[in-house]
């Protein structure tokens, strides 16, 4: 029993590196431009299917193509802001329903180049970390947890201790001011979401080979990542973190000692829950909302 | 002059906020705004700093035009704005605020050495350093909008409304540092709803109505004109 305990902990911590790293981009891209990117599970779908191309299809190296796949939908991040969110920043809706229509291009873009069945990616590795005779992680899963640690806590030394990652939270917090200090509005957007951006990507690129990979596999990561920053209270870095792992958690045990299923309705009961106790989620003030 | 105003007109979509409005300010001086509820004085602030696009006149800084420019290039030229509410980053410490302030320099060094001036000057904001902007008092918060305006280096510095909402003890302590910060070279634009304050600090004052420059002057010779004296300082 213990070692079930533990086995689904490390479960549990698998998931919450890839959950949490699409959902601080996302409360990063909200925070500094006002957006909510519905696209962004499509992002983490690019990701993967640029390792479906460039590791299944040409054989690259994985680890080529995971960095590849992350600087390319870092580029789609950048190509939205210039196409879609910064015409259409004016309106409040734009870019919400912009988003909405980018999502359906990718999409449709992903079954014209790959078809609409799942691909098969050979595994990186077979490799498994062992703790004990029955506790253990595959390694495949380990470079997910490892990514998520660095690259979460490159992103809080960017945004505590860097004058861009200043100009980003200043910007978020009031755009105005932010300009009166000399920062440009427009480049700390672009800033935002490319990094936004591509960390769905490489989150999406590091679980290719351990997931479906289709072209309609961002709907329940999106889900996933919404109920995660509204728990985490809308606008919060360290919330959408605490969220991820707590969610997870939760929907991990739930899962492995009872049902998926069980598992979706628990993770939004607990959603419902934090709402009701405490409307601006874990972290969230009310003058962020 | 270090700023001149010529003929600035601003409309808010189809109303006009401002219009054929002129402001000098000479180096070193303090100049201020005053005037009534929509008399167009932030808006005249506002856009000498970039917030708001002008539709008719020319702003000229050390002879430069820089009525094209957007907010964020202005204040590369040394013009710094202290806005309306203060609105200082809430979410960050006080030295991130501050730092923000200096953004666009790169002298490492004299940062850290202004960054040193403004503690010595605000010294409440040393003891708070690392605490949240938004844990601070209405004064504190003040002071902070002010240094994170400094941060800059700037060489004119716009004032919305430093007094508002501040206890008379805090407005006197804002006053003796506007004038300090003046005394030391800073010229500075200063509006504000409070006239007799604005008065008696000021070299040379302009008083707005809807719009218009209804008046113009050495602030003393303002201070003793039957109007102003009736609409605005209610003597």
């Amino acid at each position: 029993m213990m070692e079930l305990l533990a086995q689904t902990g490390l479960n549990a911590v698998y998931a919450a590196s890839y959950i949490s790293l699409v959902a601080v981009g996302l409360v990063l891209i909200f925070g500094v431009m006002g957006v909510v990117n519905f696209a962004h599970g499509e992002l983490f779908m690019a990701g993967a299917y640029a390792v479906v191309a460039l590791y299944a299809d040409m054989h690259l190296p994985f680890f080529v193509a995971v960095p590849i796949g992350m600087l390319f939908v870092g580029m789609l991040g950048l190509l939205m802001e210039w196409g879609l969110f910064r015409p259409l920043k004016d309106n409040p809706l734009g870019g919400l329903v912009a988003s909405i229509g980018f999502l359906m291009i990718l999409q449709s873009l992903a079954v014209m180049g790959f078809g609409v069945r799942m691909e098969h990616i050979p595994p990186v590795t077979q490799e498994v970390w062992r703790i004990t005779d029955k506790v253990g992680v595959p390694v495949a899963r380990l470079y997910v947890i490892v990514a998520a640690v660095v690259l979460l806590s490159a992103l809080w030394y960017f945004l505590k201790r860097t004058r861009f990652g200043w100009a980003l939270r200043a910007s978020a917090q009031d755009p105005e001011a932010a300009a009166l200090q000399g920062i440009s509005i427009t480049q700390t957007a672009r800033i935002a979401m490319f990094i936004g951006a591509a960390l769905a990507g490489v989150a999406g690129a590091l679980t290719a080979p351990l997931v479906s990979v289709n072209p309609h596999m961002g709907h329940s990561v999106i889900v996933t990542a919404f109920i995660v920053i509204i728990v985490g209270g809308v606008g919060s870095l360290e919330g959408a973190i605490v969220a991820s792992v707590v969610y997870a958690f939760v929907h991990t045990f739930v899962t492995t000692f009872s049902d998926g299923v069980l598992a979706d309705i628990v993770g939004l009961s607990l959603m419902l829950v934090v709402l009701i106790v405490k409307p601006t989620g874990l972290f969230g003030s009310a003058d962020r909302a | 002059m270090l700023l001149e105003m010529r003929k600035i007109a601003v409309n808010y979509g189809k109303i006009n906020a401002i219009r054929d409005i002129s402001i000098a300010v000479p180096e070193g001086k303090i100049v201020t705004i005053i005037g009534g509820n929509g008399a167009g004085k932030t808006t005249t602030l506002r856009a000498m700093s970039g917030m708001v696009p002008i539709v008719a006149g020319e702003i000229l800084f050390e002879g430069k035009r820089i009525d094209h420019l957007p907010a964020h290039k202005v204040v590369a030229h040394g013009i710094a704005h202290v806005p309306e509410g203060r609105r200082i980053f809430k979410d960050m410490t006080v030295e991130e605020n501050l730092r923000t302030g200096a953004f666009l320099r790169r002298d490492k060094p004299e940062i850290e050495r202004d960054l040193q001036q403004v503690y010595d000057r605000f010294p409440r904001l040393r003891e708070r350093r690392v605490q949240r902007a938004q844990t601070m008092s209405g004064g504190e918060q003040q002071m902070l909008a002010i240094g994170r305006a400094l941060m800059s280096k700037p060489r004119l510095l716009l004032m919305d409304e430093p007094s508002m909402g501040l206890a008379p003890v805090i407005v006197e302590e804002i006053a003796r540092i506007i004038e300090e910060i003046n005394a030391q070279g800073l010229s500075v634009v200063l509006v504000e709803q409070n006239a007799e304050l604005a008065l008696e600090l000021a070299h040379h004052a302009y008083v707005l109505e809807t719009g218009d420059t209804a008046m113009e002057g050495p602030a003393h010779e303002l201070r003793g004109n039957e109007h102003v004296r009736a609409a605005y300082l209610g003597l």
